[in-house]
């Protein structure tokens, strides 16, 4: 009853295209930026922000980043945390080189050089489709992996092999190392998210985002109608990689506080690919629902025996959470290939025409 | 629909019609894989402003024949000439901005878009906004989308597809998609427009309707139009001039009644006892 779409008349081409051509869609993001700006912050204890509302942002934007490559351009991608890797050591070494860099600089700096690993791996797919392309992808796993252990430079010499975040200051106030406080933390991994979440928007309606779709959808027509494959796989390949070296980035300094190259094994990128399959490869909204489910499960599953009075040790808990999330990614493959997302734009579909079935 | 009939085109239509001009010419073209010869030695032109149809039996090289006219196949010898320019080679993706504009046998849409997508897609060589007023969605973006969308639904109105403007094209149905595939053609406001099996599959209905959309396009946009189609009644109506393949020789080419009595074209349907 809420969804009604009569009455709001489209008279130019300008509003038929505006962001939310239905008011309703408008509110409703307002109420959930609300909720994240304001209502999560004065409500969430320390704990949520660790280990709920923190990861998911950082997630969901990693796997925002794949979905552009492999759902918007249909490019296979099973090197997700290498490129998440690049962009954490770019910004270790960013950082380090030049210590009075603003963070927010350095950030968007260390997107760049993740970018450009992106394109290089990425010359493969030029040639190669399908599952051919997601082992070279895989071969840039873990070759980058290789490197961030062998480079010693890139984790400064430090004994332990680790790069570990020091304390830095965002206009004055502490944004990370071990005395920043989780809210301002969640702050700014939010607002970068919320732009970079705009922007995706944007750039997957306009003619970059109708350019991936045909490649996708059919590359020997998309060639046809004038579109250069190799411009957009790679300029995909850039995006996508950008995206998701600030994901990573933003898992280092503002989450985990210290890395291992481990960190960015092979389990990272399949964690990335099935938030974005399970929220629907092709869109942007799927991503934050894939990492809700993904995030959320272990920790909910932690708690509810707890509170639910049964003793189950934690060990099996985390078999259990395997084994949800394995029967989860099958029958989205089979019963729903677009994911949450699909789920929710047919829920949005039933509320327009409610109470009437058709 | 008003907007696209422009006293310019009609002017153009009618003076082609006057002193008609060659388009496209092919000399001697001849292409072939490994040991396999599709096309043998053939040349033809295309006059600008006419309906130009390419028949044949099964296998006789008609598609490839289109493929080299777009340059997704390289002919190993001959001469192409398309609007006074001279090529071999060409890459397909180039096509488009020369003015050379196709559909496929089996339709080539693209699935998961919807039908605005679709033909928004048609007008990708002429979009040129950059990225960063993309991600704004800003200025030069927002214009150029809004700009595009109008040539657009204009196509839309022209091919009377203006209901499933916001359906996703794999749910259509094929008579659709077809006409769907059309508007993307034309999208690309090409000088040459080459069609493969338009009809294919379609009802008696169906045929005629995009037979009347393949007229008005000819007509009213002036765009010059080669087209493959195994229905005979079709190509005899529609064609202005008709060239016949066989085994990747031509065997007859002229006007459409002279075509439908040459003794060689009967033969290469109906076959000949040895």
């Amino acid at each position: 009853m809420l969804y009604r779409t009569s009455g709001q008349f489209k008279t130019s081409y300008e509003s038929d295209q505006a962001l939310f051509p239905v008011k309703q869609d408008a509110w409703l993001l307002m109420v959930i930026l609300v909720a994240a700006y304001v209502v999560f912050p004065l409500t969430a204890s320390e704990f949520t922000f660790k280990a709920l509302l923190v990861p998911v942002l950082i997630y969901s934007l990693a796997a925002m980043g794949l979905n552009i490559l492999t759902g918007f351009a249909g490019q296979l991608s099973l090197g997700t945390a290498g490129f998440m890797g690049v962009g954490a050591y770019a910004c270790y070494k960013l950082t380090t080189i030049f210590p009075e860099m603003n963070v927010l600089v350095a950030l968007a700096l260390s997107g760049l050089f993740s970018a450009a690993v992106g394109v290089a791996f990425g010359l493969p797919s030029l040639r190669i489709k399908g599952f051919y392309l997601a082992i070279a992808t895989l071969a840039s796993q873990f070759f980058l992996v290789w490197l961030f252990e062998k480079w010693a430079w890139l984790y400064n010499y430090n004994a332990s092999g680790a790069i570990e975040v020091r304390t830095m200051e965002f206009f004055g106030i502490v944004v990370t190392g071990p005395t920043a406080s989780p809210v301002t933390q969640y702050y700014f991994v939010l607002a970068v998210v919320t732009i970079i979440c705009f922007a995706m928007i944007n750039l997957t309606r306009g003619r970059y985002g109708r350019m991936w779709k045909a490649v996708r959808d059919m590359d020997i027509a998309a060639e046809l109608v004038g579109i250069n494959l190799m411009r957009a796989k790679l300029t995909a390949f850039a995006v996508s990689s950008y995206v998701v070296g600030i994901a990573g980035a933003l898992l280092v300094f503002f989450w985990k506080g210290a890395a291992e190259p481990n960190l960015f094994d092979i389990p990272l990128s399949f964690q990335i690919l099935f938030i974005a399959i399970i929220g629907g490869l092709g869109s942007i909204l799927g991503n934050f629902l894939g990492a809700i489910l993904i995030v959320a499960l272990p920790v909910v599953l932690n708690v509810l025996p707890e509170t639910l009075g049964i003793s189950i040790n934690s060990a099996t808990m985390e078999h259990v959470n395997d084994m949800i999330v394995g029967a989860l990614i099958i029958m989205f493959l089979i019963v729903e290939p677009h994911g949450l997302a699909r789920f929710w734009a047919l829920i949005r579909e039933k509320l327009i025409i409610w109470p009437y079935p058709h | 629909m008003n907007m696209l009939v422009t006293p310019e085109t009609r002017s153009n239509a009618a003076t082609t019609a006057k002193e008609p001009e060659v388009l496209l010419d092919l000399e001697n073209v001849s292409l072939s894989f490994g040991g396999v010869k599709a096309i043998t030695n053939i040349s033809f032109n295309i006059m600008k402003g006419e309906i130009r149809a390419i028949i044949g039996p099964n296998g006789a090289g008609k598609t490839s024949m289109l493929n080299v006219i777009n340059g997704f196949y390289q002919p190993q010898e001959g001469k192409i000439t398309f609007n006074g320019k001279t090529r071999r080679s060409m890459k397909p993706h180039l096509a488009v901005s020369q003015g050379i504009a196709r559909t496929f046998q089996n339709v080539a849409l693209f699935k998961g878009m919807s039908t605005l997508d679709n033909i928004m897609a048609g007008r990708a060589t002429r979009m040129k906004s950059s990225m960063f007023w993309q991600i704004l969605y800003y200025g030069p973006a927002r214009n150029e989308e809004i700009e595009h969308r109008k040539k657009v639904e204009e196509i839309i109105d022209f091919l009377e597809i203006q209901h499933i403007r916001r359906t996703p094209v794999g749910k259509l149905p094929y008579g659709l998609q077809k006409r769907v595939e059309l508007a993307r053609a034309l999208a690309m406001e090409p000088d040459l427009l080459l069609l493969d099996e338009p009809m294919a599959g379609m009802n008696l209905e169906e045929k005629e309707d995009m037979s009347r959309f393949i007229l008005d396009v000819n007509d009213q946009l002036g765009t010059t139009i080669a087209l493959i189609e195994h229905d005979m009644g079709v190509v005899m109506d529609l064609s202005d001039r008709v060239v016949v393949l066989d085994y990747g020789r031509k065997i007859a080419d002229g006007p459409p009644e002279e075509v439908q009595s040459n003794q060689e074209v009967i033969d290469a349907y109906l076959g000949v006892s040895h």
